[in-house]
């Protein structure tokens, strides 16, 4: 276990060192200067050399690599341009928001998502089975920009219950969740469905119900149970994923999080920037990542640590 | 030729008494009609089995009566009285015969139980489910104990194993300490040996045997092995397509069969005899 775990912080470690250097010399290699959106479109020519030497790109991209290293290894991971701030707590004053938002819609898509699944593989095929699936189908197709942009003209303007933007008061968390979730509830209450059907279908479900177990134990206690790891696998996946913030939904309900930063963070060429919130939202995916594995063996007793399957 | 079993003429009510059952079954190529018509009765400490080739309707005979055919796909008709409740028309009633009447043992033990959940835990479970004024602990005892009547070795630690733990001989162990959890009346067996070694199929059936002396247990036994049949059974039905092609007491069947599809399960049953050097060759070039 031990060794386990020291490998897999190994690799973790490994992959995010990879992520970085890669973003490192691909924001580098794409068009645009971060001078010129510094100075603005009056600068003179002196005063874009003045800032570029003063950002260190005269360097070459290797000699900026090196330089950028040794700062890492310090814990520096340099200044934001825009933001005059040390790039990195400008990333952890806005993860907040993110990982709050994260939260609650991953917390609403389980509540939600998990039992609709199970509904629909108990009553695979009947027609409300199907008029379900239908409405799942919709949202998975529905943009969040559109549905975002529904539900404040509904809740917001209309109706004026919730705030339409920021998140000064716990109202404002609500439209953005409900925004976030509707794809993921989608994918996921499908998910369970698909699981839920081939557990449900196996050969221990028959014969616990010949001992005369009830149809809710069965469903709960042998189905959902036996459905658990592919089910929590995709939620921590959609988790992760929601924690490299959420632009789209970010930039319609004016959310202070990491998705808008690193919108902004790119449009200005903030290089320091884009590399802190590329290194600290790929640890969290990572991390996300490492307890769900750890949570196998407690899903599965035929799982085992760090032993091929 | 489908009835033979006419109504025994003993003052108790059989435990199992099965008149002119018709099951459809819902495919994707349309409804077929797997079980058409077969009749017979199980009493106390009676093994009665019923033998055919797959596809032949053993098997649905058996999950049909148990109600253990899914809703949608299956249609049934006629009569089946488990202790006199009729389970074609009453499948409401299921809930008090399954875990309590009467207990299934399943055909593949290393896919019968939940590979999450430990064995104690089914087993304790299946007890508390008959007796459900018992506590965890109480349970976890009568447990061992079950599981030391099944012979398992070191019942204790195996209660806290999970299935993946044990081989497929030991599971069906504990299945059949599962069933009997139940103190069921009828034992409905699927092929209960089939996906067992040679060598492990001759210790469940004498378990079996033993199990049914002792608690006068009625057994209907599924099975396309005739030397299971010839071994545990008093009366034998010969079924393909759905019907009973020959019914009768065991010695009867398998020593002096009648009809031509009997005699041809008899022919296919290999037999050990003198060594023939010419089928050798033949045998291995398959």
């Amino acid at each position: 276990m031990v060794r386990y775990l020291a490998r897999r912080l190994g690799q973790s470690l490994l992959t995010i060192f990879l992520t970085v250097s890669t973003v490192f010399v691909l924001v580098r290699l794409a068009p645009g200067d971060p001078a010129t959106s510094y100075a603005g479109p009056n600068a003179t020519t002196e005063d874009l050399a003045r800032i570029r030497e003063q950002f260190g790109l005269d360097d070459s991209v290797f000699a900026q690599y090196l330089i950028f290293l040794r700062d890492l290894f310090t814990g520096d991971l340099g200044t934001s341009y825009s933001f005059h701030a040390p790039a990195f707590d400008v990333v952890m004053d806005r993860l907040p928001y993110t990982t709050t938002l994260a939260i609650s819609a991953i917390a609403l898509t389980t509540v939600v998502a998990v039992p609709l699944g199970v509904w629909m593989a108990r009553r695979a095929d009947t027609n409300r089975e199907i008029g379900a699936n239908i409405v799942t189908i919709a949202g998975q197709s529905m943009p969040d920009f559109w549905s975002g942009v529904m539900l404040l003209t509904a809740f917001a303007v209309l109706i004026p219950v919730l705030p339409s933007s920021g998140f000064t008061t716990w109202g404002g968390l609500v439209l953005p969740t409900i925004t976030v979730a509707i794809l993921q509830m989608a994918l996921i209450s499908r998910l369970v469905r698909r699981e839920m059907a081939g557990a449900l279908a196996s050969p221990y479900i028959t014969v616990a119900r010949s001992r005369g177990v009830s149809e809710r134990a069965l469903t709960w206690r042998y189905g959902l149970r036996n459905s658990a790891i592919p089910v929590l696998t995709a939620l921590g996946t959609r988790f992760a994923a929601l924690l490299n913030g959420v632009v789209v939904v970010e930039v319609v309900f004016g959310w202070p999080g990491v998705g808008s930063l690193v919108v902004r963070a790119l449009e200005t060429r903030d290089y320091p920037l884009i590399q802190a919130t590329v290194l600290v939202t790929a640890a969290l995916a990572i991390l996300v990542q490492l307890l769900i594995d750890l949570a196998y063996p407690l899903l599965d007793p035929r799982v085992r640590l760090g032993k091929a399957a | 030729m489908a009835t033979t079993d006419t109504p025994r003429a003993s003052r108790d009510e059989p435990l199992l008494d099965v008149r002119d059952l018709q099951i459809e079954l819902i495919t994707e190529h349309g409804v077929v009609r797997a079980v058409d018509g077969v009749s017979f009765a199980i009493d106390s400490g009676e093994t009665v089995t019923i033998i055919g080739e797959s596809g032949s309707g053993k098997s649905t005979t058996a999950m049909g009566i148990l109600r253990l055919l899914p809703d949608g796909l299956a249609v049934i008709s006629g009569t089946a009285r488990i202790s006199g409740v009729d389970t074609v028309a009453n499948p409401g009633a299921m809930p008090k015969i399954l875990g309590r009447k009467v207990s299934l043992i399943p055909q593949d033990p290393m896919t019968a139980l939940s590979p999450v959940h430990t064995v104690g835990r089914q087993l304790g479970e299946a007890i508390r489910l008959r007796h459900p004024e018992l506590s965890k602990a109480e349970a976890r005892a009568r447990g061992i104990e079950l599981l030391e009547r099944v012979r398992i070795s070191k019942p204790e630690s195996r209660w806290a194993s999970y299935p993946h733990q044990l081989s497929g001989g030991m599971l069906q162990r504990v299945l059949i300490a599962i069933a009997l959890a139940a103190e069921p009346v009828l034992l409905v067996a699927d092929e209960p040996t089939s996906a067992l070694d040679v060598t492990v199929q001759a210790g469940i059936l004498d378990l079996l045997l033993e199990l049914q002396e002792r608690t006068g247990i009625g057994i209907l036994m599924i099975t396309h092995d005739l030397g299971v049949a010839r071994l545990v059974s008093d009366r034998i039905h010969v079924m393909r397509d759905g019907h009973f092609v020959e019914s009768g007491p065991v010695e009867q069947v398998v020593d002096a069969p009648t009809e031509p599809y009997t005699q041809k399960l008899l022919a296919a049953v290999p037999v050990l005899g003198p060594w023939d050097e010419s089928t050798v060759t033949e045998e291995a070039g398959r």
